[in-house]
């Protein structure tokens, strides 16, 4: 019989990938909403130019732990983190890290798609705008590569004065991701980015994360664990403010090794 | 890693229950399947011969709703983790049964004009054999359905003592051969038969290779203790070695 065929088939063997570095080194981060405790002291190292997927129920601590790369808690009182979330070796928790500068390594995407009430060149542009100051010509050179990246140039190039809120559902998430990468991160937060969306835009968008992780670190929060193991290199299981278990993608979806992990993604959580 | 908890969708647990059951009962017809195979070389009854031939197609039915269930529950519960190796391993141990139930409708067709020549001797040795072979594919269904691995992996050891009356058998029948040309039909006849069950034996660690993935997630890959020596080159019966 034909082992390694039959288990090649289920991706049981395993391939040798290359060690890829760490880009953010997370250590003994909890997280705090009005005194109560979010996130237990997770530490874990996303590695540099893969997709990491944050998979758990709801209220299990993965958006929150994902708002914490970019620090977006910041604009609430009463939000706090303890720890360390180390950016390519400087902790982000610092508040002498510049937030500009975190915001310009760091990019994110929201569940709904929300692009600016203005022309789609001028969504793309506006935060550049707000980082750099770059000539006409410069300036829609980036914005043709941006929304080339997101694979949105083809639909929109001759509409790019048109009103951005007239693009499909789909059309807006990949403007939004347009928007993220135009000020060129290197890290890419995407929070339920298809969770609003058909099963064709989510191939779209599913199709870009696969592109667009050679050039950036992709972090992706999901309920969809179909979606995770599609679009993932390495997942992480939360359960109630806690990591449970973070490995290879392929391994938490053949052969878990925690039981809660097993539960959860089998469906027989509750 | 096994998991005893209900899926919170109640007709999923429903369905891969339903693909344990009719494995089983797969395993069971094929068993049994075996059982008459050699009870009708012992009797020399050709209509009972045919039988067994027919009831093959019992089997294979089973096999083709295993496979059809297999699928659907691919496509629509898209199973993860300890359930994906559950309805993987049952697709490929449903194959290993219907080859079970082969060869024993092949020992079958063969006992029909076994039963035409005159009796020979060695035909005794051929329920021994098969009453090794009954044993392992017994037991690693039972392992199989108590989802135990090192019941399986016993069973995966014990292929050799099988391998080793194969074996033994083989050097008998071309004893008797050479003995005496008349032997030659019917000892044919039987070492084909001898090899049928030998080959169940091997789908029996199938299946047992099969089982300990589906409970460890792990491959059961390390050597095993073959015992068949029969294509070694060194003459099988005792005697002065060919020169």
């Amino acid at each position: 019989m034909n082992e390694h065929a039959a288990n090649d088939a289920i991706g049981m063997t395993a391939t040798a990938a290359a060690p890829a570095r760490t880009k953010i080194e997370v250590r003994g981060l909890d997280f705090f909403y009005n005194g109560s405790r979010a996130l237990h002291g997770v530490s874990m190292g996303i590695p540099e130019k893969q997709v990491t997927a944050i998979i758990g129920p709801s209220g299990c601590g993965k958006s929150t732990l994902l708002r914490v790369f970019n620090r977006i808690y910041a604009i609430y009182p009463k939000l706090n983190a303890t720890g360390e979330v180390m950016l390519d070796g400087e902790n982000i928790l610092d508040p002498a890290y510049s937030m500009n500068r975190l915001r310009s390594k760091v990019g994110m995407v929201f569940q709904k798609p929300v692009p600016f009430p203005m022309t789609i060149f001028e969504n793309v542009a506006y935060g550049i705008r707000h980082h750099e100051k770059l000539g006409k010509a410069d300036m829609e050179v980036r914005v043709e590569q941006a929304l080339r990246s997101a694979a949105l140039w083809d639909e929109v190039k001759d509409k790019l004065k048109r009103d951005a809120l007239g693009l499909s559902g789909g059309q807006q998430q990949r403007l939004c991701i347009a928007r993220g990468i135009a000020l060129r991160p290197e890290v890419l937060l995407l929070d339920e980015p298809t969770s609003a969306l058909d099963p064709i835009a989510t191939g779209r968008i599913e199709q870009l994360v696969e592109e667009l992780k050679h050039d950036y670190t992709i972090v992706i929060v999901t309920h969809n664990m179909q979606q995770a193991a599609r679009v993932s290199d390495r997942t992480a299981f939360m359960y109630m403010g806690e990591l449970i278990e973070f490995d290879a993608t392929e391994k938490i979806f053949t052969k878990p090794a925690k039981k809660q992990t097993e539960d959860y993604i089998t469906g027989r959580f509750g | 890693m096994s998991t005893s908890k209900d899926h919170i969708i109640k007709s999923y647990d429903d369905e891969l229950e339903r693909l344990t059951g009719e494995l089983v009962r797969m395993g069971e017809l094929s068993v049994r399947q075996l059982e008459a195979a050699i009870d009708v070389v012992e009797r020399r009854d050709e209509r009972a011969a045919r039988r067994v031939v027919d009831n093959d197609d019992a089997i294979d039915q089973l096999e083709q709703e295993i496979s059809h269930d297999v699928v659907r529950l691919l496509a629509l519960r898209a199973p993860m983790a300890g359930d994906l190796r559950n309805v993987f391993a049952a697709l490929r141990i449903a194959a290993d049964i219907e080859r079970i139930g082969d060869y024993a409708a092949n020992v079958a067709k063969r006992a029909i004009p076994l039963s035409m020549l005159a009796p020979v001797a060695p035909a005794n040795g051929l329920a021994t054999l098969a009453a090794l072979a009954v044993d392992e594919v017994r037991e690693v269904l039972r392992a199989y359905r108590n989802r135990d691995a090192e019941h399986a992996r016993q069973v995966w050891e014990s292929d050799a003592r099988l391998d080793e009356a194969w074996t033994g058998y083989f050097r008998q029948l071309l004893t008797y051969m050479m003995e005496d040309p008349r032997n030659i039909t019917p000892c044919t006849h039987l070492l084909f038969m001898a090899k049928n069950i030998e080959r169940i034996g091997d789908h029996a660690t199938n299946i047992a290779e099969n089982v300990w993935f589906q409970v460890t997630g792990e491959q059961l890959d390390k050597q095993r203790n073959k015992r068949d020596l029969t294509s070694e080159p060194q003459p099988p019966i005792p005697g002065k070695p060919r020169t």
